[in-house]
């Protein structure tokens, strides 16, 4: 298939999309200006930064955030202690209309916040007004400084009903409740969201974190004048609780609601997982924070040849696929065993499977001092594949199965082995 | 405007802290570590690598200097590609870890950060020991023995500490203030230096012992230069005289008469390229290198050669001087060469060369530097009579200890090897510290 016969438009709580990639609501998605360029770059929709009505006026802490690195890696995590809007409500609402006019065939989803019933009321009842295509209700941000707003309201059930339904009864626009992961499980807040008329779901917000502490004045970052405080950390790091979330919304028996993945998504292939443990659509801050709106060239370069290679011709038909696969632990098939599998032609010698097999697994591998080479006894390996893991060779260990005959002996290192 | 170039190249400069660590992020941590069996001082880049990748910067500075006094210098001036870098495992995945840059920013970061990993002895010895020279050997041998708690002296021949790395390495390759701070390093341990102190005349090495020295340790270098046997002539510079005279701020004369000048240098070694390449930034015309045998061939470094050729030096090979050419007042005004070929492999192992006959030519140039080697100076050995030499004036020692054969005399360095790396001086000068220490009973 060619890739040019690839459809990334894919539908969402009732409204097309161009492509399934999205701004999040969040520095990224701050006017119109910015949108504008970001839909020209390629996005196919926005989740417009969160709206909050002027009667509780919004002042970003400085400095607002923190990138955490990993080595040489830059940004695997972002810590930010950022809030809602803090631009006037009339603006954005005139942004949200300029977008509307000017892009029509782009999705802007109003993102809003109210600080009382009423306001969630007022602000849905505004953005429908300014031509906004859908709604999501932001019941999920880490660190909001006004008292019980943001992920207090996500862990508390009961209000993300009390909200929802409240703007249900002013609009006709699809809501999308955005959750927070800061919970032990999202399905009950989405369950609510449902009762409350929510017909989409996007997760995961920011997980609360703690990204790095100062060592020479004790602050956690970032460090606002001599403070620090626990707060939403985000980027490639926290792309396997994103997928987890999703994929327990995507698994629930009940929810069956369309629903947009968050988490950690810079290329096309973090956004293929989250589209196949059940996203419909994907959102990305971090990625543009670290990269610019232009890597979503790629996200669509890449998806559409995937697509095409796989022969999959519409975006809906990945959506969810991995579900079937996902089971809980005590499925799985453990009388077939497998060992790691050394291709030792590729060998460079550095020994790091060598110390780790000692140090973390089976004792299987024995050291040729002279050629500087492991030696596997397959009968000790744990196919635990943590040597695969440290191994600078790709694919010089891999994961055979064996033979049903196969026997693991324990390697015993003090007392006897068990008769 | 090449060398403007290549001066101002981030090869010139140090790593800093992100591309050292991006770079330590390549290691492959290797179990027993097969760069750290090839340092010639046990510098142990293995570990001090492992270090700087779990974030232990002072670690690993304490695991450089506490092996390698001179960690720095040897950081920048090793020829890795033979030694540590060979043997790097991640050769096998695409290139070596640069080992020496790293090893050179721990040293710099600690500088900057104001972290002296070499703490001072806790216990004082009353045993004085004697060094002779403060060249690698000579610092290396001293510090390990300050650590220890002995109180040690350096006696230095020239105004200033250093030898060879002050005058025989040029600017461009370790800048002064390098140096500066790797000695400061060594005079923090408590090492007393003199300097315009030449242990020198008739048994002056054995009165050491007797002024109340419990050893001496001799490593006073190679500073006689060789020269080619052809008539004299204004114009021509022995390679240590050149190197020297730039570093001792006797540049006037030099650039006098090199400065837009076509010129020579005779040699094929690591030497012979530091002078071509000095030649060209003292503004030589022209820097032809003249080599008898082949590129192949050249005992230079390969990183080295290559530089040079960048920086435009003409590399002549296959060619040997034969005589210099000079005007009426004995002004050189050029050089005679003949050509040659290589034949069979000699006692090297390299192919020898062969003149051509009949192939003799004249180059012009208005100066030449001879760069090919050095010697002991001519009864240098009287300073110490009772100490074995060989014929060609090198001290017989033993390989593991620098033990001569006078009880209390070591020696170590290129007076005991002939010339060699600094960082195989440096190994000498462990070694010989670690012998004196237990001649003193104390274990090392």
């Amino acid at each position: 298939m060619s890739a040019k016969k690839v459809d990334l438009s894919v539908e969402f709580c009732g409204k097309k999309f161009l492509n399934p990639f999205m701004l999040s609501s969040s520095p990224v998605s701050n006017s119109a200006e910015m949108v504008g360029r970001s839909f020209d770059a390629g996005w196919g929709g926005v989740a417009y930064k969160t709206l909050v009505t002027d009667r509780v006026p919004i002042v970003h802490p400085s400095p607002r955030m923190h990138g955490y690195d990993y080595g040489d890696k830059k940004l695997v995590g972002l810590q930010n202690v950022e809030q809602t809007t803090d631009r006037g409500l009339k603006p954005n609402l005139l942004d949200i209309a300029y977008l509307k006019k000017h892009w029509p065939r782009h999705r802007v989803m109003a993102s809003i916040m109210g600080f009382s019933n009423q306001e969630w009321a007022d602000l849905a009842k505004a953005v429908t007004d300014a031509g906004a295509d859908m709604i999501e209700l932001n019941f999920s941000c880490p660190h909001m400084t006004v008292e019980g707003s943001g992920c207090k309201v996500g862990q508390e059930h009961d209000l993300v009903e009390k909200f929802t339904t409240t703007a249900h009864k002013v609009t006709d626009l699809p809501l999308i409740a955005k959750l927070t992961p800061n919970v032990t499980d999202m399905t009950i807040p989405a369950m609510a969201a449902k009762r409350g008329g929510a017909v989409g779901i996007t997760a995961i917000n920011t997980v609360k974190g703690l990204s790095e502490v100062g060592l020479d004045d004790w602050v956690p970052r970032p460090n606002v004048f001599g403070k620090g405080a626990i707060s939403g950390y985000s980027g490639p790091a926290i792309k396997p609780i994103g997928l987890r979330f999703i994929a327990d919304l995507a698994a629930h028996p009940e929810l069956k609601l369309p629903l947009s993945g968050i988490g950690g998504i810079e290329t096309w292939v973090d956004a293929l997982e989250y589209l196949l443990v059940g996203a419909s659509t994907v959102q990305v801050t971090t990625g543009i924070i670290h990269y610019g709106y232009r890597i979503v060239e790629d996200m669509i370069e890449g998806l559409s040849d995937y697509m095409a290679q796989k022969g999959v011709s519409r975006v809906q038909d990945l959506v969810g696929k991995a579900i079937p696969h996902l089971h809980e632990t005590g499925q799985f098939d453990i009388k077939r065993q497998g060992i790691a599998r050394y291709d030792m032609d590729r060998c460079v010698g550095c020994g790091q499977c060598y110390i780790v097999c000692r140090d973390a697994g089976g004792f299987a591998l024995e050291w040729d001092e002279k050629k500087r080479r492991p030696r596997q006894v397959e009968e000790k390996c744990l196919s635990c594949m943590i040597c695969g893991f440290v191994c600078p060779v790709q694919g010089m260990i891999s994961f055979k199965e064996m033979p049903k005959a196969f026997k693991r002996r324990e390697t015993i290192t003090l007392g006897r082995a068990r008769s | 405007m090449g060398v403007a170039k290549r001066l101002d190249s981030p090869d010139c400069r140090g790593f800093d802290l992100g591309q050292a660590v991006a770079e330590a992020g390549r290691c492959l941590l290797c179990h027993e570590a097969p760069c750290s069996k090839a340092c010639p001082a046990q510098t142990d880049p293995g570990a001090f690598i492992r270090k700087l990748r779990f974030r232990n910067l002072t670690g690993a500075a304490r695991t450089i200097k506490k092996n390698n006094v001179l960690g720095g210098a040897c950081g920048i001036l090793c020829p890795t590609a033979r030694l540590c870098e060979k043997e790097c495992s991640a050769t096998g995945i695409d290139r070596p870890i640069r080992i020496g840059r790293l090893q050179r920013f721990l040293v710099e970061h600690a500088w900057k950060t104001g972290f002296n990993p070499l703490e001072k002895p806790e216990t004082r010895r009353k045993e004085k020991v004697a060094v002779v020279g403060s060249g690698p050997a000579g610092l290396a041998c001293a510090a390990h023995l300050a650590r220890l708690g002995f109180p040690v002296t350096v006696f230095e021949a020239r105004p200033e500490p250093g030898g060879v790395l002050r005058y025989g390495v040029p600017e461009f390759r370790l800048p002064k203030e390098f140096l500066q701070r790797e000695l400061d390093d060594i005079r923090a341990l408590g090492v007393v230096f003199r300097c315009g102190s030449p242990v020198r005349g008739k048994g002056a090495a054995e009165a050491l012992l007797k002024k109340g020295f419990k050893a001496v340790f001799l490593a006073p270098g190679l500073w006689a230069p060789m020269r080619l046997n052809s008539r004299k002539a204004a114009g021509v510079f022995s390679s240590v005289d050149f190197l020297a005279a730039q570093r001792e701020g006797r540049k006037g004369p030099l650039e006098n008469a090199l400065r837009g000048k076509p010129c020579a240098v005779i040699g094929g070694g690591s030497v012979a390229i530091d002078c071509a390449r000095s030649a060209l930034r003292l503004g030589a015309s022209d820097v032809y290198l003249l080599y008898r045998r082949s590129f192949a061939q050249m005992p230079a470094e390969e990183d080295e050669r290559l530089e040079a050729l960048q920086e435009g030096v003409h590399f002549l090979v296959l060619n040997q001087p034969v005589e210099y050419l000079c005007d009426p007042k004995g002004a050189l005004t050029g050089i005679r060469l003949r050509k040659t070929r290589l034949g069979r492999p000699d006692g090297s192992g390299r192919r020898k060369p062969e003149e051509v006959p009949g192939t003799d030519w004249t180059l012009e140039v208005r100066a030449v530097i001879e760069a090919i080697g050095n010697k002991a100076p001519e009864g240098s050995s009287q300073a110490y009579p009772s100490v074995a030499v060989r014929p060609d004036g090198l001290i017989r020692a033993g390989e593991k200890d620098g033990r001569t054969s006078k009880a209390g005399i070591y020696a170590g360095g290129d007076i005991v090897r002939g010339p060699d790396l600094v960082v195989r001086a440096v190994s000498d000068g462990k070694a010989a510290a670690k012998a004196i220490a237990a001649q003193l009973g104390v274990r090392a």
